[in-house]
């Protein structure tokens, strides 16, 4: 499904007669808030889940509101229908004001897009930069992603190199490459080179003081 | 004995001592008196000198959690404690009157301190004031030091879970600094 309701191949799309194009899971979602930030018009989205409401994103407020906490976030959920809705300064709120940051309903969409694959708005031979942290204490993550998103703060690294320093699957690196690009902290860059990273022995990892507080901590 | 010894940054009233409090396995050692400044904040008692918490890591090797006085009239005392630490949490209220300010003010004074380790920034009281975005903290970061990346996080200094994912953010990133050769050898950390 694309933003003006045209199916993508990728999910099942069980048809129903005269109506929107029912999918499940999050890329068709994904795929909808990435085209309509990159248009950079005052344009909000009502996004229609099957038994979790509706879904409002108010891209100029950066918010959106939802009855479903990001806590319970439904990894299949059956999107129903999609709006587009005008935005900007001088459209009413679709919503109670401030709503929730879109920052986190952003990284659980993008967390949970593409199955692991390249979000369709990535190129092949990129490297990649934070250009802020995500607000960690508020995003639900494993200690994992800490270290990946350590990485990605500190070098232009691509996705399998990503997954190398980190000690990730690729699959694992790039579901955190698509959620930081969807929430548009990641510099993109095909002529930055590769950066070499001190060679993780026994030793070192024994060493390191991140691995061990972490098993202090039960983390 | 392996020691690690992580500061504790900020103007008065961002919750030092509580952020402490909240990640220290030992009772802590807090130096507080009375206020004498409460034009500018209203608490009763502040930090004078130290607090002090430790986590025990492994056997004796313990991380070092020192609280520092916020004022810049104890400024004498940030340099030597600088000097023996591996990393900073900088806290900054929100509900501070410039909060920005205060943190490039902060960062600026800790600058060899980042350059040799690493730095992480809370913002705590963002849930109770309007203030300056995460975006709007880390625009001003860039404008004032261009090419830093340094995590900020919204934090409250009370919940222990929240302060424990910043204390590893900032050792997972001291670490992987150290893994690019980025950090500068000016100090032994």
């Amino acid at each position: 499904m694309t933003i003006d309701g045209n199916y993508v191949a990728g999910e099942p799309a069980p048809q129903q007669p005269g109506s929107f194009p029912v999918t499940v899971g999050w890329t068709q979602a994904a795929i909808a808030i990435s085209s309509v930030m990159v248009l950079k018009t005052p344009v909000n989205l009502k996004m229609n889940i099957e038994m979790h409401g509706p879904l409002l994103i108010d891209f100029g407020r950066h918010a959106f509101s939802w009855s479903t906490p990001l806590e319970h976030f439904p990894l299949d959920a059956v999107h129903t229908g999609l709006e587009t809705i005008p935005g900007g300064p001088d459209a009413p709120p679709m919503f109670e004001l401030p709503g929730h940051d879109l920052d986190g309903l952003l990284w659980q969409i993008g967390l949970n897009s593409f199955d692991g694959a390249p979000a369709f708005w990535l190129s092949s031979g990129e490297r990649y930069r934070l250009t802020r942290w995500p607000n960690l204490t508020q995003h639900s993550h494993d200690m994992r992603q800490v270290k990946m998103i350590a990485v990605l703060g500190n070098a232009y690294v691509s996705t399998p190199e990503l997954a190398t320093y980190s000690g990730v699957e690729v699959g694992e690196a790039q579901r955190l490459v698509n959620a930081l690009s969807l929430m548009r902290i990641l510099s993109r860059s095909a002529e930055a080179p590769a950066v070499p990273m001190a060679p993780e022995t026994a030793a070192t990892k024994r060493q390191s003081l991140f691995g061990r507080l972490r098993t202090r901590l039960g983390r | 004995m392996a020691e690690h010894v992580i500061l504790f940054t900020g103007p008065m009233g961002a919750g030092k001592t509580t952020a402490i409090q909240s990640l220290s396995e030992i009772e802590v050692v807090r130096t507080e008196a009375n206020n004498s400044e409460r034009h500018i904040v209203d608490k009763e008692t502040t930090t004078v000198a130290l607090d002090y918490g430790e986590i025990l890591v492994d056997g004796d090797e313990k991380v070092r959690l020192y609280g520092i006085p916020g004022q810049q009239r104890f400024s004498f005392m940030w340099s030597i404690l600088k000097k023996r630490a591996k990393g900073m949490i900088l806290l900054v209220n929100a509900d501070n009157p410039d909060p920005i300010a205060e943190m490039i003010f902060f960062l600026d004074e800790f600058r060899e301190l980042y350059d040799r380790g690493g730095v992480v920034i809370g913002i705590s009281r963002a849930d109770v004031v309007v203030g300056p975005t995460l975006n709007e903290f880390s625009e001003a970061l860039e404008r004032t030091n261009p090419g830093l990346v340094i995590p900020v996080f919204t934090v409250d200094p009370r919940d222990r879970d929240q302060m424990e994912n910043v204390l590893l953010a900032l050792i997972v990133n001291i670490e992987m600094r150290e893994a690019f050769g980025m950090l500068s050898r000016t100090e032994s950390a």
